[in-house]
C-alpha cells in the first residue's frame, strides 16, 4: 500500500486485489490491485476507455469482478446494505426520476441511505445551498440542464457522508463555482476521514486535489504513486505546445535528440521535451517554415504528460471525427491523421 | 420544506410515479372497462369473454413492466437502483407487488362490472380476485425477466408476447387440455385459475371448483413471490 499524506496507518476502507472485469469484446479492466485508505484522495487517470469507469462500477458495487477480490471495510458482501450505506457513487449518467422534483429525488435517496426524516431535511438545505440549487429544487428533473443534473447527482452522493467516495468525472458540465466548492468539500471530507476516489482526466483537479494518482492504460494500472512523486519524475521536462495550420515536419521533430512524446490533437502540437532540452532546437526544424505556427506555448509539464510519456497516448478524450480536417498529419503518416508518438 | 409529495421507500416512489402520469393513469384505467363492456354486455359467448379477458390481463401485466425496466436500464435508473443499500430480491418483490397492485386495481372497475352482470356467480369472484392478482404477480415476473434479454423497450413487446401466447395455450384457454401430460403442465400456470375462474364468474361451465381456483391462485401468489425474491438478483443486475 502506498503511504499517504492521510490515512497512513489506517485499515483501508477499500481493498481490490488482483480484480479482472472483462466485457465480451475484450475490453475492460486487467489485475488491478489497489487499496483506499480513510482520508485518501486519488485520481482514478486515463483516456477514454482505458477501464476507469469498469473499474468504479466494480468498486461501487454495481459489478462483480470477474476474477479477484474487492472488500469493502473489511467485507466483501457487495451486496451487503451495511456496505452500500457508507458508500457514494456517482457515475457517468446522471439518471435520476424525471418526473419528480430534485428535492424528492435527493430526499428518496437520503432516505434509503438510512437517513431519518430530521437528518435529510437539514442535510439536503445545507447540501441544496451549497451547490447552488436551492432555487431550483422543487423543479422536475425532467427540466435540469446536464450540469444540473450531475450537481443533484452530487447532493445525493454526499447526504448520507459516506466513508467512501467513488466519483465518475465528478466535475464534468459544473459551472466554474461549483467546481471549486467541490474541491473545497472534498479536502474537508479528506480531513474528516472521507477517502475518495475520482476518475477523471482533469489533471489540474488531481493535481490540485489529490494526494495520489493511479494510471490506468488498456485496463491495465500503468503507474500508481504520490502526485508529488509523480510529477518529480517529470523534473526539468518542459512541455512545447504549438499551434499549427499547416503540415509540419512530425517526424524530424520525434527524431530529435531531447523529445520524449510528441501528441497531435487537432491544430495543436505537444511536445514533450526531456530536462536541459532546448525548446529552440524544435523550432529550429521550422526555420523557413515559421509563419505556419500561430501559437507558441512553453509549459510546466502536467501529469497528463507523464502519462503521454508512459503510455504513447493522451489522456485528452479523441476529437470528434468531424474534426479530422483540422489535423495535419505528414505525407507519411496518412491513416493515423492524430495521435501520439513516442520515442522507441 | 412540506413533507408533502416526499417518498422514503421504494414502493411510495413507485406508487407516486404511477399517480403523477395523469395522461397514462386516464387510458391505463379505462381501457380494461372499454374492451371489457362489449365482451360483458353483448352477446359475446361467455367461454370467448373468458378467453379475451384472460389474455387481456396477462398481457396487461407482462408488457408494462418489460417495457418499463427496459427503459430504465438504458436510462442508467436500473444502476441507480441496484447501489441502493437493499438486497435485490428484496427490491424486485417491492416493484413488482406495486406494479401487481396497481395493475389489480385497474382491472377493479371491471371486476365488479362483471360481478353486477352475473350476480348468480358470486361463488367465483374471491377465486377471481385472487387469480387476478396471482396473475398479475406472475405476468410482472415474466416482463421483468423478458427485459434483462432485450435491449428496448419494442423488444421486450416481442420477446414478451411469444411465452405468453404459448403460455396461454399451456394454460388451456384456447383449447382444453385432453393428454395427461397437457393436464399436468396447465396445472403449473396461473393462467389456467385465472380462466377458470373467469369461466366461473361468466357463468360458463368451469371445471374446478370456485374453492380449488382460489386456493391454486393463493398458491401462486405465494410462488410468485418467492420466485421474483429468488430472482431479484438476476434480473437487478443484468446488463
Amino acid at each position: 500500500m502506498t503511504s499517504t499524506k492521510a490515512g497512513t496507518a489506517s485499515a483501508p476502507s477499500l481493498r481490490a486485489e488482483q480484480v479482472w472485469r472483462l466485457y465480451r469484446n475484450g475490453t475492460g479492466v486487467v489485475d488491478i490491485s489497489l487499496t483506499l485508505a480513510p482520508g485518501e484522495l486519488v485520481a482514478l487517470m486515463g483516456p477514454n476507455g482505458s477501464g476507469k469507469t469498469t473499474l468504479l462500477r466494480v468498486l461501487a458495487t454495481a459489478d462483480a469482478p470477474s476474477s479477484g477480490t474487492v472488500a469493502w471495510f473489511g467485507s466483501r458482501d457487495r451486496r451487503s446494505p451495511s456496505v452500500r450505506r457508507r458508500l457514494g457513487v456517482v457515475l457517468d449518467q446522471a439518471s435520476h426520476f424525471e418526473e419528480m422534483t430534485g428535492y424528492q429525488n435527493a430526499w428518496f435517496f437520503a432516505r434509503q441511505f438510512g437517513l431519518s426524516a430530521q437528518t435529510a431535511r437539514s442535510r439536503l438545505e445545507e447540501l441544496f445551498h451549497w451547490i447552488g440549487l436551492w432555487e431550483a429544487r422543487h423543479k422536475v428533473v425532467r427540466e435540469y440542464s446536464l450540469g444540473m443534473k450531475r450537481k443533484l447527482n452530487l447532493i445525493e452522493a454526499l447526504a448520507h457522508r459516506p466513508e467512501v467516495l467513488l466519483l465518475d468525472e465528478p466535475t464534468l458540465a459544473l459551472d466554474y463555482r461549483a467546481e471549486l466548492d467541490l474541491i473545497e468539500r472534498l479536502q474537508l471530507l479528506s480531513l474528516t476521514g472521507t477517502a475518495t476516489l475520482l476518475a477523471t482526466n482533469d489533471v489540474h483537479l488531481a493535481e490540485r486535489l489529490c494526494h495520489r494518482a493511479l494510471f490506468l492504460h488498456e485496463g491495465r494500472v500503468v503507474r500508481d504513486g504520490l502526485v508529488g512523486s509523480l510529477l518529480a519524475e517529470l523534473g526539468g521536462s518542459k512541455e512545447l505546445e504549438l499551434d499549427v495550420h499547416s503540415p509540419i515536419a512530425l517526424d524530424e521533430i520525434r527524431d530529435l535528440a531531447g523529445v520524449e512524446a510528441v501528441d497531435v490533437r487537432g491544430t495543436t502540437l505537444k511536445i514533450m521535451l526531456a530536462r536541459g532540452t532546448n525548446p529552440a532546437t524544435v523550432l529550429a526544424i521550422l526555420d523557413g517554415s515559421a509563419d505556419l505556427v500561430s501559437g507558441l506555448r512553453v509549459r510546466q509539464p502536467t501529469l497528463g504528460d507523464l502519462f503521454l510519456k508512459l503510455t504513447g497516448v493522451a489522456l485528452e478524450p479523441p476529437l470528434p471525427s468531424g474534426d479530422a480536417r483540422a489535423s495535419f498529419p505528414l505525407p507519411s503518416e496518412e491513416g493515423q491523421g492524430r495521435g501520439s508518438q513516442r520515442r522507441p | 420544506m412540506s413533507s408533502a409529495g416526499l417518498v422514503s421507500t421504494v414502493w411510495q416512489r413507485e406508487l407516486v410515479e404511477f399517480t403523477q402520469r395523469r395522461h397514462a393513469l386516464a387510458i391505463k384505467l379505462a381501457y380494461p372497462v372499454v374492451l371489457g363492456i362489449p365482451l360483458l354486455f353483448s352477446r359475446v359467448p361467455a367461454s370467448d369473454a373468458a378467453i379475451a379477458l384472460t389474455m387481456l390481463v396477462g398481457l396487461t401485466s407482462a408488457l408494462g413492466t418489460g417495457a418499463v425496466l427496459s427503459r430504465e436500464r438504458a436510462s442508467g435508473l436500473a444502476l441507480r437502483y441496484r447501489l441502493l443499500p437493499v438486497r435485490p430480491g428484496t427490491l424486485l418483490i417491492e416493484r413488482l407487488g406495486v406494479y401487481a397492485a396497481i395493475d389489480v386495481l385497474q382491472f377493479t372497475p371491471l371486476l365488479v362490472l362483471l360481478g353486477l352482470r352475473h350476480p348468480e356467480a358470486a361463488a367465483f369472484w374471491p377465486a377471481l380476485v385472487v387469480t387476478v392478482a396471482a396473475s398479475m404477480l406472475a405476468g410482472n415476473l415474466l416482463g421483468a425477466f423478458v427485459s434483462t434479454l432485450s435491449r428496448a423497450p419494442a423488444e421486450v413487446m416481442l420477446y414478451t408476447i411469444i411465452p405468453l401466447l404459448a403460455a396461454f395455450y399451456l394454460s388451456g384457454v384456447f383449447v382444453s387440455p385432453q393428454q395427461p401430460a397437457m393436464v399436468v403442465i396447465s396445472r403449473l400456470l396461473p393462467f389456467t385459475y385465472l380462466h377458470e375462474a373467469l369461466l366461473g364468474s361468466l357463468g360458463a361451465g368451469a371445471s374446478l371448483a370456485p374453492w380449488e381456483a382460489f386456493m391454486d391462485g393463493f398458491g401462486f401468489i405465494v410462488g410468485s413471490l418467492a420466485l421474483t425474491g429468488l430472482l431479484g438478483r438476476r434480473i437487478a443486475e443484468a446488463g
